[in-house]
């Protein structure tokens, strides 16, 4: 019987593009405790090998590096230091995101800096790594993580009587993610090599807590009254990456307690 | 990775089937408390066969609704609550083509795959909520969001009849209206929804339709039993604690494109 514990990534060769954020540290986490060799790429390579230490010293497989993906040949170096490190690659999980606008009215340089980040740095990392692991006889995972916001449009009800607000740069982006995900999957599957995206919900910061207002009406928005916490995405992306998934591509796998089932 | 399934017991109706037997099979290897239901002998036989170790096999036949939920609690009593159930268990296709296909067929398509699976997850449900708690995964099909192309099935096959995907989408309506009914109480609702995974004797009496079914997937093959077990433990276990409401497609890209 083939491997079917949708838990375990032992053996596997995995690169992370950011992981400095509230899920990116999670996913590092949980990753890592999946047993995979991980490589955790970002613009701040000083915050990841921070990040990573503790992981490390329990004996982790836990790398940090440097990439700029809005530059295709910091992309293909960073890909071909992990197979001269690594020998292989087989997963990779897109978590990098650029948040440049800060409300609607942003201006239009705003924008476009956005897709920069958010578009064009998606494309170039994708095709480059998918190339990679279509050279392979084994193929790999590419788990791309979007959000329920590039599913459905906001409620402005969850923002009222808060600082808080929407940006429209990641509607489109996310969006975009998702059928960039789908065409990837067709692209490449006879290669074997499995393109899917986790689209989280909203998810509790414990460190810097999203105000009262907006936790009560969020968890009402959910069928399970409340937001995610960070590790609960880690599941599925984990599973998306292990062989259990071997017949799974080109697949949004919402991790939302419900939001967008209603 | 028994950590994960370790003390935990699940049912499985169908469990002995073509691929309910491989989520058996894989949720005793973590050594899950699995309850296989299945029709008079099966159970038993796979259990057998494959020197399952912590799998009970109990005969169960879901297709008496009304009497359902007394078979149901005398399993309770008998083995406790479960944790986490998947549902296989509804025979739902009626055969025929569509030009013959009796008004009395296309209605007992739906009584059987729907009204006992209404019942079990409703009286299994309400217990769950009591300790809050609980994961039901049920499975539809790829039919059940796409239609099958009728020029796939070639004479002497039959094309897969409008009342098993007609069916399969009511399916996937049922378990979202569950997941929103029982999410406030902690009990999740998700599907499977498979693609193209034709058994044994459909493989080997038709090559060519199976080489018909690979080719439109995106993987360019049909699935294999095995690839069935993974989701469905996933969607069993607490790695998928904030994921309900939701279909999880395995197949092999069919719908992606």
């Amino acid at each position: 019987m083939p491997e079917s514990s949708p838990f375990s990534l032992a053996g596997k060769v995995v690169v992370q593009f950011g992981g400095t954020g509230l899920l990116g540290r999670a996913l590092v986490d949980a990753l890592g405790a999946a047993g995979a060799t991980l490589v955790v790429a970002s613009r701040d390579q000083a915050t990841i090998e921070k990040g990573i230490a503790t992981g490390r010293a329990a004996g982790r497989s836990l790398h940090a590096e440097q990439v700029d993906i809005t530059a295709e040949g910091s992309v293909a170096g960073l890909r071909d230091r992990v197979l001269a490190a690594h020998g292989r690659i087989d997963g990779l999980v897109f978590n990098a995101v650029s948040r440049p606008m800060r409300n609607e009215r942003d201006s239009v340089a705003a924008w476009e800096e956005s897709i920069k980040v958010n578009a064009t740095g998606l494309f170039i990392t994708l095709r480059t790594f998918a190339d990679a692991m279509a050279a392979q006889p084994a193929g790999g995972s590419l788990v791309n993580i979007a959000s329920i916001q590039g599913m459905v449009g906001a409620n402005p009800f969850l923002y009222e009587g808060t600082a808080m607000g929407t940006v429209p740069d990641y509607f489109f982006h996310k969006g975009g993610m998702l059928n960039l995900t789908r065409h990837y999957a067709s692209l490449y599957g006879p290669k074997k090599v499995r393109v899917n995206v986790v689209s989280p919900g909203g998810i509790y910061n414990p460190d810097k807590p999203q105000p009262e207002p907006f936790l009560g009406r969020y968890g009402q928005m959910t069928m399970l009254g409340r937001m995610a916490e960070a590790r609960e995405i880690g599941g599925a992306v984990v599973f998306l990456l292990s062989d259990a998934a071997s017949y799974i591509t080109g697949v949004n796998l919402p991790v939302d307690g419900g939001y967008t089932a209603k | 990775m028994s950590a994960t399934f370790a003390g935990k017991s699940i049912w499985i109706t169908g469990g002995a089937g073509y691929l309910g037997s491989a989520i058996t099979r894989a949720l005793d290897a973590e050594g899950a408390k699995v309850l296989c239901l299945d029709l008079p002998g099966r159970a038993e036989a796979l259990v057998r066969e494959h020197g399952l170790q912590s799998t009970v096999p109990v005969t169960l036949d879901v297709n008496d609704a009304a009497a359902l939920p007394a078979a149901l609690d005398g399993l309770v009593a008998a083995h406790g609550l479960p944790d986490g159930v998947a549902h296989l268990a509804f025979a739902s296709s009626s055969g025929y083509r569509l030009e013959n296909l009796p008004a009395t067929e296309f209605q007992k398509t739906f009584e059987r795959a729907l009204t006992p699976t209404f019942v079990l997850c409703r009286h299994l449900a309400e217990q769950m909520k009591v300790r809050a708690a609980g994961s039901i995964v049920l499975f539809a099909s790829m039919y059940g969001v796409v239609a099958p192309d009728p020029r796939l099935y070639a004479a002497p096959l039959t094309p897969n009849p409008i009342d098993y995907g007609a069916s399969k989408a009511a399916i996937l309506q049922l378990m979202r209206y569950l997941a929103v009914h029982y999410g406030p109480h902690g009990v999740r609702f998700n599907c499977l929804t498979p693609g193209p995974f034709p058994n044994p004797a459909v493989q080997s009496a038709h090559p060519g339709f199976v080489g018909e079914l690979a080719k439109k997937t995106a993987l360019n093959r049909i699935g294999r039993k095995d690839e069935i077990a993974g989701p469905a433990l996933f969607l069993l276990s607490d790695a998928s604690s904030y994921v309900t409401g939701h279909s999880l497609v395995v197949d092999g890209g069919w719908t992606a494109w």
